[in-house]
């Protein structure tokens, strides 16, 4: 990057299923309240605001302009950012740019969604395409629940496996006080859960959250003078995949898919050889617990095939070696356009050891985070404790 | 091109049908209670701007105070702009013609988009002093006030 | 913060937006070809090889033109499946599908790409596995309006075992 950028701030409001005591502009603006006050800085430093959220979720179009009041862009350089459900981590990549390039010192990025409002599963079906695949348009849930029978017959896991990504993701969830799904669940309790779409139960999937997560990122001159924990923005890999080939979903593809070439982009910028060493801790985008597993995979904590041994041994537990998903992930709290910038801020928060009650317990210098959407893509962000690092 | 039959082009008609729910939140849910509860229009007052904003709303969007203080403004207002809609389009909630008008409320610093009626077209003007008529049956939301007229 | 009963106010809305869409050269022949005379087309890139459905004009690997067609088989092989227990809107109907029923990801024989639809079978999962042999059943000819719904759903070919 031609100059180094750092979060010098940021916060998130508490997510949950009902937010009927706020309107949208005032949940953005508790995220945005709180972000500035963790920067030690006020509206009146930002230079610009960039506002990530997903069109028409909230039955609303055009959020930047209505929530003008909430985010504080008023007067102000403004972007609005719309690309599923990487949202958050586009638009912090967005203002990682920005920063880096000298154009602005201090920008302020924001995601949100207020699910409840709309209608996603609706609006969700306008991303197949209208003669190809939205008449049996199965959602996310269609596509993860292949993912989930494409990994047990090539891999040989069972759904015990997935049951323990659903129990690790909700009891990590109860030592985060923002988190949505606090659930005190056993392996039992998620295998005997409704099942949607085989393999797929209910304790498999992301809830439908409302919230907003909000983080104030700066140039390495204004970081260090202003802040006395930056965590830097080391790297930063977007990488798409082809609208209409879906075999990410299948773990035995031979191509190079989206996850697998972004990763192998980031790690060669910071030359990481073993990211499961090189990373103490991991914060990705599962919007299914079958997801994790293949994240394991595709990210190189483990050989093809291995992930489910991972957390059959507790190695991505909150306490284990290779920690992924310490806030409860997105399986815990999914309010879209916060998400994946939710997984950049929970990671940021255990490098500068604020994460409190689900802080992972050893030193945390180097983070990797993912972000998942649209026709299948993703932004990876790698941060760390100092520039040394 | 080698392609000896020629395919014509293809186009489907489809629709997007969503449902959705508006919360009003904090400032929007006093507003609207208030308006269908005891007839009275509310502004959120801005101590630092000293400005009194309709719709009232949490933040003033200027200075990003924190706005707590709700004041009762109008009902009586002045008609600060206008316009004599004369075609009708399926978004419309009247048919044409009809006025649509920019009211500022007596105590307001900014505008209130409504309709104008028991007026006649041509003597609609700037400046005109109006006053809202209630809805007999309200909701809680904006048409509960049905339209204003001039005094 | 206030806890008394504080009613919120909301508001319902629905939004109806219609659209017209315009398939393109490429899929508008793959419609035609199966509406009209039950083929089903892909295109090969000339580069990599990789034979795409659906059809369309470039490779987005290699970034060249795709202009070589290849019919391919009613045949193919199940590649993923679920079976589902929701009753999903078909978004193109407004109505759902009755569920549960199963539907899963089919790659064609002679194809790279694979096609997601109905799988004609029990949703019992000693009926169905990953690799099963399956081919397409079309509407009738008459019926057929040029769109993926003109494929009804596949069939599991007979005589077939579950390995292991």
């Amino acid at each position: 990057m031609k100059r180094n950028v750092a979060i010098i701030g940021g916060g998130q409001t508490y997510h949950a299923a009902r937010r009927h005591d706020v309107d949208q502009a005032e949940m953005v603006n508790e995220a945005v309240r709180r972000a500035l006050d963790d920067a030690g800085t006020t509206i009146d430093e930002i230079d610009a605001i960039l506002l990530g959220n997903m069109e028409f979720f909230e039955g609303v179009h055009m959020t930047d302009c209505w929530l003008v009041h909430g985010t504080g862009v008023y007067g102000k350089p403004g972007l609005k950012i719309t690309t599923g459900g990487t949202v958050g981590a586009t638009t912090v990549c967005a203002g990682a740019h920005h920063v880096a390039s000298g154009l602005f010192d201090k920008v302020l990025c924001i995601g949100f969604e207020k699910q409840e409002e709309g209608d996603t599963g609706a609006i969700l079906s306008g991303v197949a395409h209208p003669l190809w695949g939205r008449s049996l348009a199965g959602a996310a849930l269609g596509y993860f629940a292949m993912m989930g029978s494409s990994y047990m017959a090539n891999w040989g896991a069972t759904e015990e496996h997935s049951a323990m990504v659903a129990v690790k993701a909700r009891q990590n969830a109860r030592k985060n006080p923002y988190a949505h799904l606090k659930l005190d669940i056993t392996i039992e309790d998620a295998l005997n859960s409704r099942m949607l779409s085989y393999p797929i139960r209910m304790l498999d999937m992301c809830p439908a959250s409302n919230g907003a997560c909000a983080v104030v990122l700066a140039d390495e001159k204004t970081a260090k003078k202003r802040c006395k924990k930056p965590v830097w923005i080391r790297a930063m890999e977007t990488a798409h995949n082809e609208q209409f080939e879906l075999d990410w979903r299948f773990v035995d593809t031979k191509r190079l898919i989206f996850s697998k070439a972004c990763a192998g982009r980031l790690y060669k910028k910071l030359g990481v050889t073993k990211p499961a060493e090189y990373f103490d801790v991991f914060e990705v985008y599962e919007p299914a617990t079958w997801a994790e597993l293949v994240w394991y995979e595709d990210l190189g904590l483990c050989g093809p095939g291995e992930g489910f041994r991972l957390i059959e041994k507790g190695m991505t537990n909150i306490d284990g070696p290779i920690p992924v998903n310490p806030s409860g992930g997105v399986l815990s709290t999914n309010c879209i356009g916060a998400s994946a910038m939710l997984r950049i801020w929970e990671a940021a928060l255990q490098i500068r050891g604020d994460a409190g009650g689900h802080q992972v317990p050893k030193d945390v210098r180097r983070a990797m985070t993912t972000a998942y959407g649209g026709t299948n893509w993703t932004v990876m962000t790698a941060l760390s404790k100092t520039l040394n690092d | 091109m080698e392609e000896i039959k020629k395919y014509e082009p293809f186009e489907v008609d489809q629709h997007i049908t969503a449902q959705s729910r508006y919360y009003a939140g904090r400032m929007g849910s006093r507003f609207y209670i208030a308006l269908r509860d005891q007839q009275k229009i509310l502004g959120a007052k801005c101590p630092r701007c000293n400005k009194v904003l309709w719709p009232p709303r949490s933040t003033c969007g200027v200075c990003f105070s924190e706005l707590t203080e709700t004041v009762e403004i109008g009902p009586l207002g002045t008609v600060e702009t206008f316009t004599v809609v004369t075609y009708n389009e399926p978004v419309q909630p009247r048919k044409a013609p009809f006025i649509y008008a920019v009211i500022k409320l007596d105590g307001a610093d900014t505008g209130m988009a409504h309709f104008l009626d028991e007026v006649d077209f041509d003597e609609v003007h700037i400046g005109l002093r109006v006053r809202p008529v209630y809805a007999r049956e309200r909701n809680g939301n904006i048409l509960d006030i049905q339209y204003f007229k001039p005094l | 913060m206030v806890q008394k009963e504080q009613e919120w106010i909301s508001i319902p809305m629905t939004v109806d937006v219609p659209f017209r869409f315009a398939a393109g050269q490429y899929l508008s022949k793959f419609m035609i070809e199966m509406r009209d005379n039950s083929k089903i087309y892909a295109v090969k890139c000339p580069q990599c090889g990789r034979v795409q459905l659906p059809p369309r004009i470039v490779c987005a690997e290699c970034h060249v033109k795709n202009d070589e067609w290849v019919e391919l088989s009613h045949e193919g092989t199940l590649v993923a499946f679920t079976i589902m227990y929701l009753p999903l809107t078909d978004p193109t109907t407004g109505k759902p599908h009755e569920p549960p029923f199963v539907y899963g990801s089919i790659r064609l024989d002679g194809s790279t790409s694979v096609l997601d639809h109905f799988v004609n079978v029990e949703p019992d999962m000693d009926k169905i596995w990953v690799g099963m042999r399956c081919r397409l059943v079309l509407r009738p000819q008459e019926n057929r309006i040029g769109d993926l719904s003109d494929i009804l759903y596949f069939d599991t070919l007979p005589g077939q075992v579950r390995p292991k």
